[in-house]
């Protein structure tokens, strides 16, 4: 900060608002560690669901709630799927009864002890947040069953029933962008959709911590995140036990426990509360990796495609013969207010006004010898088109060939082709 | 950077910005403290995804904070689209969380609140973040004359609600 050096160029009344909005801002207090930790597994998840290699340059203006496929309907009238989760919250449950955060922690050591048909555990390093907090609540502990120390918690909040984000939180991620040993999505009677993944907390395995998790969407838009480790902490810490406390099945059971679900009506219904999906947040939907396929050169053979439903990424991995490339697309609309920063002003204008930039360099995530190639458009409507290329089947595994099975004019003739419009 | 120190270079800086850009998120959203945490996960959660590139441009809480504002304006606009206009205000401070004696510190947020929210983030940035007009429209991606017509109608916009309000930080 610098309000000496600002301050005297401030009239009296600006001098009292910077006092007025420090006094008001620095009253402010919350959970930093919780929100650390939530923030830590927001970026997991988006590096899941690989929105970041060509999207990070202009995350900041990104809208990723979308119109996706409607896998996630509440029950009854589909007509109806659109409405907002704090309404049907609020529907369902006029009065719901704050959980506690000390009811959270037993439920979760209930769970760790006698569900698993155990008689003993050790919990420490319990922190919990119940709904009578205001915010989100959420429990993490370190359990010992004797066989070594594990971290565990369980996270709610609210979600867009319907939403790209309600289904893609329940995909499991292409194997061309995560390791992981399995991953498995299942629908329960009550028409909730749980996934369960078993993969690792670093991506290049340099440490082989286990990461297991369940994620499971509500048709209501509740949202339960069950995750555990085979360390007492996520990172930075010793393995302690060959797996993780909860084995998948049981992951899966104790995600759908009640309880969750009664915490996550008794939260605060907020004006942040999911709204009606904005039909422009995503431009049009279409599928990218079924057009991507419709795009690519004839001749190259597919061994892995993204999810079909996607109408913001897709990828496909294809080989000429001569090794895998890895070719991934996003599609953005309304990005016009983040131009600036993806063009420079050396970028291409075509005569439709048309920005096109293009990058190639080193692959971001590891994989020895690995290259990207980028093309970006940006049409004048603010339509951005970015597809990038690998000489590697994923961006973690090493170099499979010299360069992408895609020139730079082919990845040029895909990113502007109509088809995207 | 060797990918552990990467790790822990990130752990370290949330852990360290995490509370203002708590408070920052607090004064964008005129004290919607649900919203708020939202806006630093969310930020912090981009963050995350992009720092092996962030770490090595420099200044990542400037970059933080810029992230949360587009973030917070992005929000603005997803539910401008989709939602009217409603004269409701957001939830206030939990008074427990602020301290008894708030009534300032409530009318100062009432006021925030009935600005339009890229004034308000003008606002924000200038005054509690102390950035320059021209690092504003850095953030805002506007050009330097939007942020003074948005300073000088938001300053306007607060005298009025305001008034005398502030005299209580009057300098001595």
């Amino acid at each position: 900060m610098s309000d000496a050096q600002h301050s005297d160029l401030l009239d009296p009344f600006e001098e009292r608002l910077t006092a007025g909005l420090h006094d008001a801002g620095n009253a402010f207090e919350t959970d930093r560690a919780a929100l650390v930790t939530a923030g830590a597994l927001k970026g997991r998840r988006r590096l899941l669901r690989r929105r970041n290699a060509a999207v990070m340059s202009g995350a900041a203006g990104i809208a990723l709630v979308g119109v996706g496929g409607a896998l996630l309907l509440p029950s009854g009238d589909p007509a109806k799927g659109r409405g907002s989760a704090a309404t049907s919250t609020l529907a369902s449950a006029s009065a719901p009864t704050p959980v506690s955060a000390d009811t959270l922690t037993r439920t979760l050591e209930h769970q760790l002890v006698v569900g698993r048909g155990g008689t003993y555990g050790e919990f420490t390093k319990i922190e919990a947040r119940g709904t009578d907090e205001g915010l989100s609540p959420y429990v993490r502990l370190v359990f010992n069953d004797g066989k070594g120390a594990a971290a565990v918690s369980v996270t709610m909040d609210r979600i867009q029933p319907g939403s790209d984000d309600a289904r893609q939180i329940t995909t499991c991620p292409g194997k061309a962008f995560t390791h992981y040993d399995a991953c498995g999505t299942s629908r329960l009677a009550d028409g909730s959709v749980v996934m369960v993944l078993q993969g690792y907390e670093y991506p290049d395995r340099r440490v082989d911590t286990k990461w297991w998790n369940a994620e499971l969407v509500t048709p209501q838009g509740q949202h339960v995140s069950l995750n555990e480790w085979n360390a007492a902490a996520e990172k930075d810490s010793p393995i302690t036990r060959p797996q993780p406390p909860f084995s998948a099945a049981q992951l899966r059971k104790v995600a759908a426990s009640k309880i969750w679900r009664d915490a996550i009506d008794a939260m605060p219904v907020n004006s942040n509360s999911p709204t009606t999906p904005s039909s422009s947040s995503t431009g049009a939907a279409v599928s990218v990796t079924s057009t991507l396929r419709t795009l690519v050169p004839k001749g190259l053979a597919v061994s892995e495609a993204g999810d079909p439903g996607d109408t913001g990424f897709g990828y496909l991995v294809v080989d000429d013969g001569k090794g895998k490339t890895l070719v991934q697309v996003n599609v953005q609309a309304d990005m016009a207010d983040v131009e600036g920063e993806l063009f420079g002003s050396d970028a291409e204008v075509l005569a439709d006004g048309t920005k096109v930039a293009t990058h190639q360099g080193p692959g971001e995530k590891g994989g020895t010898g690995v290259v990207m190639w980028t093309v970006d458009t940006m049409r004048p409507d603010g339509s951005r088109v970015v597809i990038s290329a690998f000489n590697s089947g994923a961006q973690d595994t090493a170099a499979t060939r010299k360069s992408p099975a895609l020139t730079m004019k082919q990845l040029r003739e895909i990113a502007l082709s109509p088809k995207w419009r | 950077m060797r990918r552990q120190e990467r790790a822990d270079a990130y752990e370290e800086f949330a852990a360290a910005r995490a509370g203002h850009l708590y408070r920052s998120a607090c004064l964008l959203t005129a004290g919607d403290t649900h919203l708020a945490e939202d806006l630093v996960q969310e930020t912090l959660g981009k963050l995350y995804v992009g720092w092996g590139r962030l770490s090595r441009v420099g200044n990542p809480a400037g970059y933080a904070q810029t992230v949360l504002t587009r973030t917070y304006l992005a929000h603005q606009r997803r539910r401008s689209s989709t939602e009217r206009a409603t004269d409701l205000l957001p939830d206030l401070p939990d008074p427990g969380a602020s301290g008894a004696d708030t009534p300032l510190r409530l009318t100062l947020l009432q006021a925030l609140s009935r600005l339009p929210a890229k004034d308000r983030a003008v606002v924000v940035l200038r005054y509690w973040e102390d950035r320059s007009v021209e690092e504003t429209a850095d953030v805002m991606q506007v050009s330097s004359a939007a942020v003074r017509t948005r300073c000088v109608r938001a300053l306007g916009r607060l005298r009025e609600l305001l008034g005398e309000n502030l005299d209580e930080y009057a300098r001595p």
